[in-house]
């Protein structure tokens, strides 16, 4: 009797997934364990791995449709057998929000299974044998595309020759009428267009950004407040914390600017809030940090819960475990919402102000700008100082210019005075 | 035991007594004067003049360890000074009479042995010969550096500086010193006047100076040796091993073939100062009362043993001059309990804490410095102020001396800098040296005579015949086969070949190697030993040193623990601490067992394999011992042979055209490729080969999977090319043998092929060895021993999934964790 292989539950909150990309074809023979086929959440992207073995039978939605968890999404069994009564309703329509009201029929879906296997090793890291990685640098394939097989989750180098003679090139192909294969990274055997230009198809974290983009620009009233303030105590402040060692050695002017951010804006609670509609504002008594982080598949802002309440240590470790989990992809997507206000640090990049558009329905976004020397009067004297910009974009439909100012105001003296600021 | 010696009950349970001589103890009486009919005054007065240049001597180096200035000359230097101030007299006594034929090997403390017959030879050889030997004695670079010290009236003067400066800067560690500075105060000798290393061990002098003596025995050399321990040195195990050894029975009971039964001509002299360190001998750690007392123990002519007066010169020199002869009559070994005492500390460092004050002033107010002059003034020999004339010529020419070893222009150090390899190039001496002898080899019979040789004859030398038919055990060249080829080879071309070990004659080898050399081989050069481990890779030792071949054999490895320091001390180092001066022709066949328990299995190729200076080798066919074997009979090197008893009847298996019959040699450091294959190189070492290819056969026909296999046969040296070749090729690689994992000599290779092959590995190395466990009984083999399963788990477990197999098992981390945390 054939079987269905389920679109598996990704987080405790995901309800839905997109399908990435079918990794098999009708027809082809897998085993338990063969990667099917690739969705994502609206912030990581996993691998789905047949619970079954036999031929594939049927795929009964296509790839970029939004699948409810659990739904049937492949049939395999034995050649010619029927897999009609696996089909699952509203199969075919794309229509995600459909599908997300319906409820699969029980019997048709297995108990949910750990998180599928990807890449990956448990703790998020890629293990890669140095003479696979080496085959992988010469061949000029990725190996993060490499479907571990050596022990403890290694790539290993016929994982790497596997890549090589049928990984990315067939899945390639499959996407078919021009469109070369869509993905964060380029795929190394990709064709090249033969008009002078490709077209790359978007991901699901792609796509989730350009609609919440658009969404936040077309639907609220943003303006955007640049400010500069004096880096001198917070630079000296990282220098004495570089000089300790251990782990207060890796705390950044960016992890000191959050701190900031979490122990003023409980004074302005308008930016620590979300839109509600278009006539409600819901406040919130923790500040729950929302982090933008760049990652190879695109923007992804963890959040750090109850940030008001933690030391600067523990935000700037925290920080760093969240941002290499979403650069790996292998990010809770539960740690990826209930965000109240958001900092995006471009400062690094040399940026002097930018106007951070808000990730809705939260009401303010602060943009940290890098530092530039400036020049002011002490005494009748011109004297040098380190300048670090702070650009605020706020919801005017909540906030007025005067309270907004204020609020960057106070965040600016804060971090001038940053150790008086510790000690509250 | 021969047949030939009858062991009846009538005559072994008759009753009777035992009885003993009287031991002598101090009975010379003779006065000065009474000498003077045996003696030239002159030759009276140079035994003094002797002693005050061993005291002087050891004086200085008193001064500048303590105080860092001799005689105005300031110096220092950092090694030992285990001085002999107080033992003098008895060191020019002993060497008086010999001659540098006469071999002597001395301890720690043996500055004023050496001196003393250096001295002497001096006095016996003629100018020509002295110029000779200093000329060619490192290529007259040492007598060059001499000639540069100022005018010298006389040729002898002229050695005695050379004897001097070449012990002094030696001691000082100077290129210039005897053995370029790398034997130092303790292992210090020079051949060309008989004086053999001296030895930091305490008694290791006595199995090898066993072993000089039984080289000349059976080499019909002229001279005698004497072997210098202290009193301290008699609660040593490996003594009393070579005293036995050297007193054998056999050598008048059995040694008739070819007419060298007789004794050993050698002289175990005991300077029994009264200490060992500190520890008082007498009436403390010892038990004999009087040391002459032991000599008793071991023979029935006790040994010719007894008790002289160490502090008179005189007397020293009558007891020598009547023990030569019983020596020279072939009824030896002779052993002299030779009163002495040590007046400054073991060491610098000593505070003497244990003997008063008194004791040492009561010795010295008799110190032959003193008593001897006087007796020589009273008796007319000389005036008193010719012994002052002998005082300041003795420190004047030590000042000059020192100031010249001091000197770190005229005499530099070794420049490990401009040098780096300055000691690499003594550690092996690596020369072919088909026969160490001149003679005509003793042999009884011609070698087609001996039944085994014919026996061979009619072989297959491939372990399948023409129709790729097993072919039967009995008539396949096997392992012990191939290792007694190149030896009864060797036999008839090289005269100084000998070789012995427990059970090697009759028995033919506990393993059946030496099963019929003894139909043409005499007991002079087959021998049973004594089941004295020590004695018997010492004595190799001392044969070797004096340039003999010997192949000596510990039945088991697992014995390699009674011989530890003459394994690891004494046959590895001697030719690098003489600076490539002494050969080690040395090869120590032990056996690695299998069916015999705990203390009988046990690979210990790692222990050998870590000790500078050895060679290692452990071949595991037939092709691989016949080639190793001859190899190492045509070399000049100690070579530890390992060989397996689980494959003493197995034919070769791999080379092509089987094993050759004519003599070939097998480079030591080479590997021998067993099988070619591209997905995993598995190496081996000894029987494990076997597991290895039982496994790589399973990986091919069920799991397609092609191994590379490559014997280990030589662990020391050991040629990495084409191991690394291989990794690089497969990436992959498992190390088998059958030693226990920690520690195993497969775990060296692992981290250097990591090293080497970082970049290509597809997997860490995987080291497969025995449990950490004793060796259970052979019923339970499987579980301690590698099995092909515990080599294909390893494979699948660490390097490479294999689909569809299932490790038989447990080798996970968290198991692998927890073993090492119990330490099993």
């Amino acid at each position: 009797m054939a079987k269905a292989v389920i679109m598996p539950k990704a987080g405790i909150t995901v309800e839905s997934c997109i399908i990435g990309k079918f990794m098999k074809n009708i027809g082809d023979a897998v085993n338990v364990g063969d990667v099917l086929f690739t969705y994502e959440t609206d912030k990581a992207s996993f691998e789905c791995e047949s619970t079954e073995a036999g031929e594939i039978l049927a795929f009964f939605f296509e790839e970029g449709d939004e699948v409810p968890c659990f739904t049937n999404v492949v049939a395999v069994g034995a050649k010619g057998e029927d897999y009609s009564a696996l089909a699952p309703d509203g199969a075919a329509e794309a229509a995600a929000p459909a599908a997300k009201e319906e409820a699969p029929k029980a019997e048709e879906a297995p108990k949910a299974e750990a998180a599928a296997e990807t890449t990956k090793t448990a703790d998020g890291s890629i293990h890669i044998s140095p003479r696979a990685k080496n085959l992988s640098e010469r061949a000029g394939v990725d190996y993060t595309y490499a479907q571990p097989t050596g022990p403890n989750g290694r790539i290993i180098e016929r994982d790497i020759r596997k890549l090589m003679e049928e990984g990315v090139p067939a899945a390639a192909q499959k996407a078919e009428e021009a469109a070369p294969a869509a993905a964060a990274a380029p795929a190394p055997a990709a064709p090249k267009a033969e008009n002078g230009y490709e077209d790359i198809k978007f991901s699901g974290i792609r796509k989730v950004i350009a609609k919440s983009m658009v969404t936040s620009l077309s639907t609220m009233a943003q303006l955007t407040n640049h400010h500069s303030f004096d880096a001198t105590a917070i630079q000296a402040f990282r220098k004495e914390c570089k000089a300790a060692g251990g782990d207060v050695a890796g705390i950044t002017l960016g992890d000191m600017v959050l701190y900031a951010v979490s122990r003023t804006l409980l004074n302005h609670k308008d930016l620590n809030a979300n839109m509600i509609g278009d006539d409600t504002l819901r406040r919130f008594e923790h500040v729950n940090l929302g982090v933008a982080v760049d990652t190879p598949r695109g923007l992804m802002v963890p959040t750090i819960f109850n940030a008001d309440t933690k030391s600067l240590l523990e935000i700037s470790k925290e920080v760093k475990s969240l941002a290499e989990a979403a650069r790996s992809g292998a990010i809770s997507p539960d740690l990826l919402g209930g965000g109240t206000f958001t900092v995006s640090n471009l400062g690094a990049t040399g940026v002097e102000m930018f106007t951070p558009v808000i990730n809705p329905p939260q009401t303010g976004i602060l943009g940290v700008c890098g530092i530039t020397q400036r020049v002011r009067e002490v005494n009748g004297q011109m004297s040098i100082y380190p300048a670090m910009g702070l650009s605020l974009t706020y919801d005017h439909r909540v906030v007025d210019g005067s309270p907004a100012s204020k609020f960057v105001s106070e965040l600016c003296k804060n971090l001038e005075k940053f150790t008086l600021l510790l000690a509250k | 035991m021969p047949k030939s010696l009858y062991y009846g009950p009538s005559e072994i349970r008759a009753k009777s007594i035992i009885t003993f001589e009287d031991i002598p103890v101090n009975v010379y009486n003779k006065t000065v004067a009474e000498e003077r009919a045996n003696f030239k005054d002159e030759e009276l007065v140079r035994i003094y003049r002797d002693i005050t240049i061993l005291r002087e001597f050891e004086s200085m180096l008193t001064s500048i360890k303590t105080q860092s200035v001799y005689n105005g000359v300031e110096t220092t230097y950092p090694g030992p000074a285990h001085l002999s101030v107080g033992q003098e007299a008895a060191c020019v006594g002993q060497a008086y009479l010999m001659t540098p034929n006469d071999y002597q090997f001395g301890s720690h403390r043996s500055h004023s042995e050496i001196l003393a017959k250096a001295l002497s030879s001096i006095e016996k050889l003629s100018d020509e010969e002295l110029l000779k030997i200093m000329e060619n004695f490192l290529g007259g670079s040492c007598l060059r550096a001499v000639e540069k010290m100022g005018a010298c009236n006389s040729v002898k003067e002229l050695a005695i500086r050379f004897i001097l400066y070449g012990t002094l800067s030696e001691i000082f560690a100077r290129k210039t010193g005897f053995h370029m500075g790398m034997g130092g105060s303790m292992h210090a000798f020079f051949l060309p006047f008989g004086v053999y290393p001296n030895n930091a061990i305490v008694g290791g002098s006595a199995p090898i100076a066993a072993g000089a003596a039984l080289y000349k025995k059976v080499n019909d050399k002229d001279g005698f040796v004497v072997c210098n321990i202290g009193d301290g040195s008699l609660g040593c195990g490996p003594v009393w091993e070579a005293f036995n050894f050297a007193c054998m029975d056999q050598f008048k009971t059995l040694w008739t073939e070819d007419n060298h039964q007789g004794g050993m001509p050698i002289l175990f002299n005991i300077f029994n100062n009264g200490y060992g360190m500190g520890g008082q001998t007498r009436g403390e750690t010892m038990a004999y009362d009087m040391l002459a007392r032991i000599g008793a123990g071991i023979t029935p002519s006790q040994m010719h043993a007894e008790r002289i007066d160490g502090f008179n010169p005189l007397a020293v020199i009558d007891a020598m001059k009547r023990k030569l002869e019983i020596l020279k009559k072939g009824e030896g070994p002779v052993l002299l309990d030779t009163l002495t005492y040590r007046f400054c500390g073991h060491s610098v460092s000593d505070q003497n804490a244990y003997r008063e004050k008194s004791e040492i002033n009561d010795w010295m107010e008799v110190d032959p410095i003193i008593t001897y002059r006087q007796n020589l003034v009273d008796a007319g020999v000389a005036a008193d102020s010719k012994f002052e004339e002998i005082l300041a010529e003795t420190r004047e020419r030590m000042t000059n001396i020192c100031r010249h070893a001091a000197d770190k222009e005229f005499s530099p150090y070794c420049d490990f800098k401009a040098d780096p390899q300055v000691v690499e190039r003594i550690m092996f001496s690596n020369e072919k040296v088909a026969s160490f002898g001149t003679d005509e080899p003793r042999v009884m019979a011609k070698k087609e005579e001996c039944s085994r040789v014919q026996q061979i004859k009619g072989k297959s030398r491939f372990y399948l015949d023409e129709k790729g038919k097993p072919v039967s055990k009995m008539k396949t060249f096997n392992y012990r086969d191939a290792i007694f080829e190149p030896i009864i080879d060797k036999y008839y071309e090289d005269s100084t070949l000998v070789a012995y070990g427990e059970d090697v004659r009759d028995w033919g080898g506990a393993f059946a190697v030496y099963r019929g050399l003894p139909e043409v081989i005499p007991h002079s050069r087959l021998f049973n030993s004594p089941i004295s481990e020590a004695a018997i890779v010492g004595s190799a030792v001392g044969y070797a040193m004096c340039g003999g071949r010997a192949i000596v054999e510990l039945m088991y490895a697992d014995f390699i623990g009674r011989a530890g320091d003459e394994i690891f001390n004494q046959m590895s180092k001697w030719q690098a601490m003489s600076a490539g001066i002494l050969k080690m022709p040395v090869i120590l066949r032990v056996s690695v067992g299998s069916k015999y328990g705990a203390q009988h299995s046990q690979d210990w190729t790692a222990l050998c394999a870590h000790i500078p200076g050895l060679k290692v080798c452990f071949p595991a066919t037939p092709w691989e011992a016949k080639g190793l074997m001859q190899s190492a009979l045509n070399g000049s090197d100690p070579v530890v042979f390992f060989e397996s008893q689980r494959i003493y009847d197995i034919g070769e298996q791999f080379h092509e055209g089987g094993v050759p019959e004519e003599s070939y040699e097998i480079e030591f450091g080479d590997t021998n490729l067993v099988r070619s294959g591209k997905d995993v190189t598995i190496l081996t070492v000894g029987a494990a080969l076997y597991r290895a290819v039982k496994a790589a056969d399973e990986l091919k026909e069920k799991y397609g999977m092609e191994a590379e296999i490559i014997n280990l046969h030589s662990l020391v040296p050991l040629n990495y090319e084409k191991i690394v070749a291989s990794v690089r090729k497969t990436g992959r690689c498992v190390l088998v043998s059958d030693a226990c994992q920690r520690g195993s000599f497969l775990n060296d290779i692992a981290a250097n092929i990591t090293e080497m092959c970082f970049d290509d590995l597809d997997a860490p190395c995987v080291v497969v060895g025995a449990r950490n466990w004793i060796t259970p009984p052979y019923e339970f083999d499987e579980f301690f021993f590698p099995q092909p399963s515990w080599i294909i788990d390893a494979i699948h477990s660490k390097i490479v999934p294999i689909p569809g197999y299932v490790a038989e098992n447990e080798v996970s981390e968290v198991e692998w964790l927890r073993r090492n945390k119990a330490g099993v």
